[in-house]
């Protein structure tokens, strides 16, 4: 579905990240952990054709249209509704779908709100619906959740992996959480600028109780672990 | 509401004025009152009104289509923003009255001199500050159309536009003005129709009542375009798709 091979990214004479190569089969959800300034954003940027690349390859098994990205900021539009957010360059054919998905994330009563009258979960539920709607096949996640609170940030990433799981959406999380990598990817991977250092499986992924069981929590040590080498 | 107290407030301070002037040339806003309702039609009030209507649409239209047409340019392509900028800025500046002779010449002494010097006074400001709104647009937004695929016109029509527009209404408000002032000097010239000229000519005249009651259209006319441009704005600022 998407492969990375030896990939590099530069800005001008300063280099991203180099030396990535990564595999990823339908429906996987992987998790990108690594510390501030590691490539990680660029990498995402790259996969979604927002970045050329220095050299390397990246093969998307799909068309540009099914590769999504959902970003840090929600950057929705303050001129447009929440509808009008949601469908942004899609024709009306779309509108039902929109609406439904809204009504998936709660917003079914704030569709024609516009951004300034909402909390900032309910602003990255329309950025999810916004992402979603395009029926992505590969949806990228740049650190999506990082500006809420726990409580908010634990319903989406339940949200999130809910519907990439059932839609069997190839999935890639940038994160500065540990926890919430390994409580979201089915593969777990720590980056760094000269490429990957370390990848660990998640078999546990599609459990309910996943948030109690103790095998997260020793899935967190050994990554937390792991990352404190890279430092 | 806010109008009315506005009103009434400009309303006190001419009567203040004009009882402690106590002279024809400040007649009180009674009197103008009664000669608008009364014997406007006597000096063709309504035709004036219609005709500096008339005029000062044309050149709002004509300026705000160039200045607009040339900001979005101009704002998108960094070559011509290092030529033209600095030619803007130079012709800026410049008192456009002062060449009212010159337009008279190009495009005779009829309507459209009037409305290429306003089209004139209107396009500087529009072009820059439809530049400054282009340019100005926040980086994630151009980002986004990239990253969700956005044709050009969708780029345009979804992102550009709509955020240049509060810019753009800033432009008008303040051009609206300034286009009422030099549109007045403009039909105090070799002119025959036009508020300027009603007011100029009763003046002359020393029929001051008439005089004011051409000030009180002028100003009303100003208010009422200052309340249209606020009415198009709320209504295009929001979208709902």
């Amino acid at each position: 579905m998407l492969a990375i091979q030896d990939a590099q990214v530069d800005y001008g004479s300063h280099t991203a990240f180099s030396h990535f190569s990564l595999s990823v089969h339908v429906g996987e959800t992987i998790s990108i952990l690594g510390k501030s300034g590691c490539g990680k954003t660029s990498l995402l940027y790259a996969i979604a054709s927002l970045l050329p690349l220095a050299s390397g390859t990246i093969d998307r098994s799909v068309e540009a249209d099914h590769c999504t990205i959902m970003f840090q900021q929600d950057n929705l539009l303050p001129w447009k509704n929440v509808l009008g957010n949601v469908l942004l360059g899609l024709p009306a054919t779309y509108r039902d779908e929109a609406e439904k998905l809204l009504e998936r994330v709660g917003l079914q009563d704030q569709l024609h709100h516009f951004p300034q009258q909402l909390s900032g979960g309910m602003r990255q539920r329309v950025a999810l619906a916004r992402a979603l709607v395009r029926r992505p096949q590969i949806l990228l996640l740049d650190e999506p959740l990082a500006a809420l609170d726990e409580q908010q940030r634990e319903l989406l990433q339940d949200d999130i992996k809910t519907y990439v799981r059932t839609h069997q959406i190839t999935t890639i999380l940038v994160t500065h959480s540990i926890r919430e990598a390994a409580y979201m990817g089915s593969r777990i991977i720590i980056m760094t600028p000269g490429g990957i250092t370390c990848q660990a499986e998640n078999p546990w992924i599609d459990d309910p109780d996943l948030r109690t069981r103790d095998e997260l929590f020793g899935l967190e040590q050994q990554l937390r672990s792991e990352l404190r080498d890279t430092l | 509401m806010r109008y009315l107290k506005g009103m009434f407030l400009v309303i006190v301070l001419w009567y203040l004025i004009g009882a402690l002037v106590s002279s024809p040339i400040i007649p009180l806003p009674d009197k103008v009152l009664s000669y608008l309702l009364l014997h406007a039609d006597e000096h063709r009030m309504g035709h004036h009104l219609l005709t500096s209507l008339y005029r000062i649409l044309g050149g709002l239209s004509i300026g705000l289509l160039l200045g607009t047409t040339g900001g979005l340019l101009i704002g998108r392509t960094r070559a011509l923003d290092a030529v033209i900028s600095p030619v803007l800025y130079l012709l800026y500046p410049l008192p456009k009255i002062a060449f009212l002779p010159v337009f008279m010449v190009l495009f005779g002494i009829g309507d459209l001199s009037k409305m290429m010097l306003i089209a004139t006074i209107v396009f500087f400001p529009a072009a820059v500050s439809v530049r400054d709104g282009v340019q100005h647009i926040a980086p994630q937004y151009l980002l986004l159309a990239r990253a969700y695929h956005l044709s050009a016109r969708q780029t345009f029509s979804d992102i550009v536009w709509p955020a240049v527009l509060p810019s753009l209404f800033s432009s008008i408000r303040i051009t609206l003005g300034i286009s009422l002032s030099v549109l007045f000097i403009n039909e105090s010239y070799a002119a025959s129709h036009g508020l300027g000229y009603a007011i100029m000519n009763s003046w002359i005249m020393a029929q001051y009542t008439a005089m004011y009651a051409g000030i009180v259209i002028l100003s009303l006319l100003g208010l009422t375009l200052y309340s249209v441009t606020d009415l198009i704005e709320k209504q295009v600022t929001h979208t709902d798709h």
